[in-house]
């Protein structure tokens, strides 16, 4: 049900050609129902006329007869009654007629019966309204009502009744009933045609209704596909344009701004290309006179006891801004290559456990040398994970180098974590921290929470960031938690399987107590 | 005297690496252009080439194809300024024995060059079979039926490796520090590369390998009845 709503949300000619339809529908009725009325009240109308004509004309005639009869007294009413009743038959013309002659009181008088009927019509079918105007009224009356028969048939049809004195007798109620049978026959014919007719009418409006909206929704439906492809980056189709009405116009236009918007991205697109291109030679032009001043520093420092102090501190200094500027080159020349797409996962089963073990191995001396210390939770089991060694020991050696940089000597605990589907690496220091504000800054590159500490700090500016771009390319992803004073904590999760979802992190980046 | 030969068209670093390489007991040969190496190599016989992959005339991957042409023993590392996983795949299939990322510390150099020349498993002495091949340690052969395969001293040295133990799983990473001498690297493409390399020449099948088998997940091992690679 939602889904068939969602498809007429989404198309036009539906929308367009069901309403058509339901207004069409409506017009056809509201004029076939109208015509309808018009012309069978129009055929019941005369019937009645002519009913009214001919049953005052009968009812007249068959008084006046009594009439006559009841100035012979010796007169035999029975037979004139029987007479009266069967004139229905008598009257070929109209062979739908039937009389009724009923004694007001309800007794036979003078051999004529209290209720007398032609052709088996019940008395009862007289309908009871139609008595009772014709008792109290000396006027002719007449009422629509079924003639019922005593073999059940019963077709509908019109009373005229009045009420007249046979002298002696006393009061009597004369009905002439006719049925409608020949008019309903020729009425349903017309109900018939105007359904027929209405069908074929709304057929027809519906077929050119489709007809139109194809013409003109067809090339709106193509705008719509192509402007779909251009989202997706497919810049190459175009609509086609024929003859010079408002469509084409459309196409051509739309066309024209196809074109433009290729041309622009193309451009764009070109212009970063040639600045990713030039970052990324740039970087490498760099390395071959830096492996030269490598190792000329090199072998100036081997040979600086032999210095001067000032030459030999000179030498110290050279060779370590050198590592600086190594390392800054390389970090540079990773970051283009993300920013150029051109970095590439080499994914294998990868121990993750063994792996930040190893790193926290290396790392401990550069712990120690700052005064503080690293150490373990959870890394007794080996946890397998899909994912690029490479990468993910970067990711882990900069999130262990960065606790230690703002660990202020405070002890650093980096812990480990997996469920089903994704594996974590928690790095929590208890250092300088950072406010929540900054918590999605940390990962831009080169900034510094604190300007004025910047030059204290080791590393390159661009770690943090390359670890959220390593992360991100396997899946995974680096969330953070920090507070001013109270330390900081990164936790890497990734996906055990490459390209599977993670559905929950085994480590919580904010730490049981927090009041975050 | 251990004899260098560095070809690369940056004349400072050459020089460069000249003094660091004499400062440790090694004799230098320069070649600044790739289409003058080849007749270098065959005139001087260095014990090992350093080879930039950027040169002018014949590229650093021709160059080192034509000397493998000339010699399968001879240790050859290249020196490139890409770290891109094609450049350096490329170079290790033309039949590289690792390669160096500028810029690089001269003591990782001499370190390097050091591992490569260095005789392989000297606490072993005489043969080793594995599968239908006999390798002499000593005489550093390896021969199937009494007919010698050429192999290039890593190559040499990966099979050794593998053979001494038979059965045993080497992970990458465990093979990169045995071979290699590489402390921390998990850089497998280098032992991905030399294994593919290796089993073109020593296996009967190479699509089916019998002698070097792939445990999945893990690592290699000697010997078949492994998982099929």
């Amino acid at each position: 049900m939602r889904r068939a709503l969602s498809i007429f949300r989404r198309s036009l000619f539906l929308k367009v050609f069901s309403l058509t339809a339901v207004v069409s529908m409506a017009l056809i009725y509201l004029v076939g129902s109208t015509l309808y009325g018009r012309i069978t009240g129009g055929i019941f109308d005369e019937k009645i006329a002519s009913a009214i004509s001919e049953g005052r004309a009968a009812i007249q005639y068959a008084e006046y007869r009594f009439t006559i009869a009841g100035l012979n007294t010796k007169a035999d009413y029975g037979l004139l009654a029987d007479e009266v009743v069967k004139s229905a038959n008598v009257s070929a013309q109209e062979s739908g007629r039937e009389v009724v002659l009923i004694n007001v009181r309800g007794v036979k008088v003078d051999g004529i019966p209290s209720v007398s009927t032609s052709n088996f019509l019940v008395p009862e079918s007289v309908p009871e309204a139609l008595r009772a105007k014709v008792r109290e009224s000396l006027e002719l009356e007449w009422q629509r009502g079924n003639l019922e028969y005593v073999n059940g048939k019963v077709i509908p049809g019109i009373y005229v009744g009045k009420i007249f004195e046979i002298p002696r007798a006393g009061k009597y109620e004369m009905y002439v009933a006719y049925d409608f049978v020949a008019q309903q026959s020729n009425i349903d014919l017309i109900g018939r045609s105007l359904w027929v007719t209405g069908f074929l009418l709304l057929a027809l409006i519906l077929l050119t209704a489709s007809v139109i909206l194809r013409m003109v929704i067809k090339p709106v439906q193509v705008a719509a596909e192509i402007a779909e492809a251009l989202t997706t980056g497919d810049l190459k189709n175009r609509m086609n344009v024929k003859g010079e009405d408002e469509i084409a116009r459309l196409g051509v236009a739309f066309n024209q701004m196809a074109s433009t918007l290729a041309e622009q991205i193309a451009r764009l697109e070109n212009l970063s290309r040639v600045q990713q291109r030039f970052v990324s030679d740039v970087s490498h032009e760099l390395r071959t006179p830096l492996t030269t001043i490598r190792m000329a520093s090199d072998v100036i420092h081997a040979a600086r006891t032999n210095f001067d102090p000032t030459v030999a501190r000179s030498a110290e200094l050279l060779l370590s801004q050198i590592d600086k500027f190594e390392h800054l080159l390389q970090d540079l020349l990773e970051v283009s290559r993300f920013d150029a797409e051109a970095a590439v996962l080499s994914l294998g089963r990868v121990d993750l456990s063994a792996l930040v073990r190893r790193s926290v191995e290396d790392l401990s001396l550069l712990a120690e040398e700052k005064g503080t210390t690293l150490s373990l939770h959870g890394f007794e089991e080996a946890i397998y994970v899909d994912a690029d060694s490479r990468r993910i020991e970067r990711i882990i050696r900069n999130l262990i180098t960065n606790a230690i940089d703002h660990s202020e000597s405070r002890p650093v605990e980096v812990s480990i974590a997996a469920n089903e589907s994704a594996a974590s690496v928690g790095v929590r220091d208890y250092g300088v921290g950072l406010s929540s504000q900054y918590w999605n800054r940390v990962f831009d590159r080169f900034w510094r929470a604190d300007p004025s500490r910047s030059r204290i700090r080791g590393g390159t500016g661009l770690g943090l960031s390359i670890a959220k771009e390593d992360a991100n390319l396997h899946g995974g992803e680096i969330r953070v938690w920090g507070e001013l004073g109270k330390g900081a904590h990164f936790v890497l999760t990734l996906p055990k399987r490459s390209g599977e979802r993670i559905t929950s992190s085994p480590i919580i980046e904010i730490p049981t107590g927090s009041s975050i | 005297m251990t004899s260098i030969m560095v070809v690369d068209d940056d004349q400072d670093l050459a020089e460069m690496l000249g003094i660091v390489l004499n400062g440790v007991g090694m004799e230098v040969d320069l070649v600044s252009r790739g289409d003058e190496a080849v007749e270098v190599f065959k005139n001087s016989q260095p014990d090992l080439v350093l080879l930039d992959i950027m040169l002018p005339g014949t590229d650093g991957i021709e160059v080192c194809r034509e000397i493998r042409k000339q010699s399968t023993r001879v240790p050859i590392v290249m020196l490139t300024a890409k770290s891109d996983t094609h450049d350096i795949v490329k170079g290790l299939e033309a039949g590289a024995d690792d390669y160096m990322v500028k810029p690089f510390k001269p003591s990782e150099l001499v370190a390097r060059i050091r591992t490569r020349l260095r005789r392989v498993s000297g606490d072993i002495n005489g043969t080793l079979t594995i599968g239908d091949l006999a390798i002499d340690i000593v005489e550093h052969t390896v021969a199937r039926g009494g007919k010698e395969i050429p192999l290039t001293r890593l190559e040499f040295d990966l099979l050794v490796a593998l053979a001494k133990e038979p059965g045993r799983v080497f992970t990458r990473e465990a093979l990169l520090g045995e071979v290699w001498g590489y402390r921390h690297s998990t850089d497998t493409r280098l032992v991905n590369v030399h294994i593919q390399r290796l089993r073109a020449k020593i296996e009967h099948d190479p699509e089916n390998p019998t002698i070097i088998s792939t445990v999945r997940g893990v690592g290699y091992k000697a010997g078949g009845s492994g998982a099929r690679s």
